[in-house]
C-alpha cells in the first residue's frame, strides 16, 4: 500500500514531463499558476524597489542635471546616427524599386523593460522582466537590449514576463552573416559556457573570425537585422558535412539590466 | 504536533523555500546552491506524522517547477523520490546527531540530482554546468542553518 502511494504521484509525474516538454496542454495551467504565485517575485525583488526608492530620495539636483546633460548627449549622437539609417532606408527603397522587389524593411515597435533580480532554473538560461500581459506582452516576442539580441518571451503573466536566452541550449534562432548573408541556425551552449554555435553551414562557406551574424527573419517569429553575435572561432570538423561556428553574443547577459521588448507595428 | 500546526509549519516553510529559491545569485553560486524546498521539506518530513506526505511533495515539487520555469514535473518527481528516502529512515534521521543528518541530507540531495538530471537529460540533451553536482555537498553544509532557523520558526 506504502509503495502504492509512492508510486501513483511518481506515475503523474512522469506523465506531466512527457505533457510539458512535448505538448502544449498545460500552458494554461502554468500561466494561471504562475500568476497566483508571482507576489513571490514582488517580495523577492522588495529589496531592489527598496534601494532604488532610497537612491532616488538620496539625488541631488546636480546629479541629475548632469546626468540629464549626459543623456541629452547620448541622444543627440543616437539621432545623428539614425540620419545614417533613414539614408540607407531610402537607398534600400529605391534599390527595391529598381529591382521590382517586395522586401520592405519592417516598422517594430519597442517597450522597455527592467530585468528583475529573480533566480530561475539551473538547469536553463532564463531571466525575468517587470512588464507582463498587461503590457501587451505575448509569447514569442523577441527581446533586444542596445547591444543586441537577449531571447525570446517564453512565459507571460499580468504583471512578468520569462524570457529564454539565446544562449540557453533549447533556444535556436535563425540567422545570417552580415557580410555574405550565409544563413545558418544558432543553438546556446551549456549552462556554464558564454555563447551560441551556429549550425548548418556547409563546409566550404566563407565565414572569418569577426563576421558578425544577425537575425536572418526566415519564419515569422523573429524580425531581421537584430544583432546577434561576432564569430570567435571556425573549426572544420574533417568528418562532418558542416562547420562549426561559435560566436560570441553581442550582448553580455551577466550584465543586463534594461532590456526592449520587440513587437510588429500592428501587434 | 498537531494536524493543524503541521499544515502552518508547512504552509510557512513552503512559502520561505520559494522565496529563498527566487532570491538571485552570481550565476555560478546560483548553480551550485542547495535545492531549497527539498532541505526544508525534509525538516518538515521529520517533524510532521502525516499520512499525505506524497501528495504534499507533488504539490511543492510543482509550485517550484512553475516558479523556476523548469518542465513541469520535473522538481516534483525529484522531490517525490527523495522524500520517500527520506521517510524510510526517519526514525534513524530523528536520533542521529548533526554530522550524520547532514550525510543523510547529502544523500537525499545526490538522489534529487539524478532525477532532476536523468529528465533533463532524456528531455533536452546532455546539456548542463558540472557544477550542478557541488548542490549535495552545498546542502550537507548549510542543513545545521536551516534546522536552527526553523527550529525558531516552529516556535
Amino acid at each position: 500500500m506504502r509503495l502504492f502511494k509512492l508510486l501513483v504521484p511518481i506515475l503523474f509525474s512522469i506523465i506531466l514531463i512527457v505533457l510539458d516538454a512535448r505538448f502544449s496542454y498545460l500552458d494554461s495551467f502554468k500561466r494561471f499558476t504562475l500568476t497566483l504565485l508571482s507576489p513571490i517575485y514582488f517580495v523577492v525583488d522588495l529589496p531592489s524597489h527598496v534601494i532604488d526608492w532610497v537612491n532616488d530620495q538620496g539625488s541631488e539636483t546636480a546629479q541629475l542635471v548632469s546626468k540629464n546633460e549626459y543623456l541629452e548627449g547620448k541622444l543627440t549622437e543616437l539621432k545623428a546616427r539614425l540620419q545614417t539609417y533613414n539614408n540607407l532606408v531610402l537607398e534600400n527603397q529605391k534599390l527595391t524599386q529598381l529591382l521590382d522587389a517586395t522586401y520592405t524593411i519592417p516598422e517594430h515597435q519597442i517597450t522597455l523593460a527592467h530585468v528583475k533580480s529573480i533566480s530561475q532554473s539551473r538547469l536553463r538560461k532564463q531571466i525575468i522582466i517587470n512588464k507582463g500581459s498587461k503590457d501587451g506582452v505575448h509569447n514569442t516576442q523577441l527581446i533586444v537590449s542596445s547591444e543586441g539580441v537577449v531571447g525570446q518571451v517564453t512565459q507571460v503573466t499580468p504583471l512578468y514576463s520569462t524570457v529564454l536566452l539565446i544562449t540557453d541550449p533549447t533556444q535556436h534562432m535563425p540567422v545570417k552573416n552580415v557580410r555574405n548573408g550565409i544563413r545558418g541556425i544558432t543553438k546556446g551552449l551549456a549552462t556554464n559556457e558564454i555563447g551560441m554555435i551556429v549550425e548548418f553551414i556547409p563546409l566550404d562557406s566563407d565565414v572569418k573570425l569577426g563576421d558578425i551574424f544577425v537575425t536572418s527573419g526566415v519564419g515569422t517569429t523573429y524580425p531581421p537585422g537584430y544583432l546577434v553575435g561576432e564569430v570567435s572561432k571556425v573549426d572544420k570538423p574533417p568528418n562532418e558535412a558542416f562547420l562549426t561556428i561559435t560566436l560570441k553574443p553581442m550582448q553580455n547577459m551577466d550584465k543586463l539590466e534594461f532590456v526592449l521588448i520587440v513587437s510588429e507595428k500592428n501587434d | 504536533m498537531t494536524k493543524n500546526n503541521s499544515l502552518l509549519l508547512l504552509t510557512k516553510i513552503t512559502i520561505i523555500a520559494l522565496i529563498v529559491g527566487a532570491i538571485a545569485l552570481p550565476s555560478v553560486l546560483e548553480i551550485v546552491s542547495p535545492f531549497w524546498m527539498l532541505i526544508f521539506f525534509i525538516y518538515w518530513i521529520i517533524y510532521s506524522d502525516t499520512k499525505v506526505l506524497y501528495l504534499f511533495a507533488l504539490i511543492l515539487g510543482l509550485l517550484t517547477d512553475i516558479l523556476q520555469g523548469s518542465i513541469l514535473g520535473q522538481n516534483a518527481l525529484a522531490l517525490l523520490i527523495s522524500s520517500a528516502f527520506i521517510f524510510s529512515v526517519k526514525k534513524s534521521f530523528y536520533v542521529s546527531n548533526l554530522t550524520t543528518q547532514q550525510v543523510y541530507i547529502f544523500v537525499a540531495s545526490i538522489i534529487y540530482l539524478i532525477a532532476l538530471i536523468l529528465t533533463h537529460i532524456t528531455i533536452q540533451g546532455f546539456n548542463f554546468s558540472w557544477l550542478i553536482l557541488l548542490s549535495p555537498f552545498t546542502g550537507a553544509i548549510v542543513w545545521p542553518l536551516v534546522r536552527l532557523f526553523l527550529a525558531k520558526l516552529k516556535h
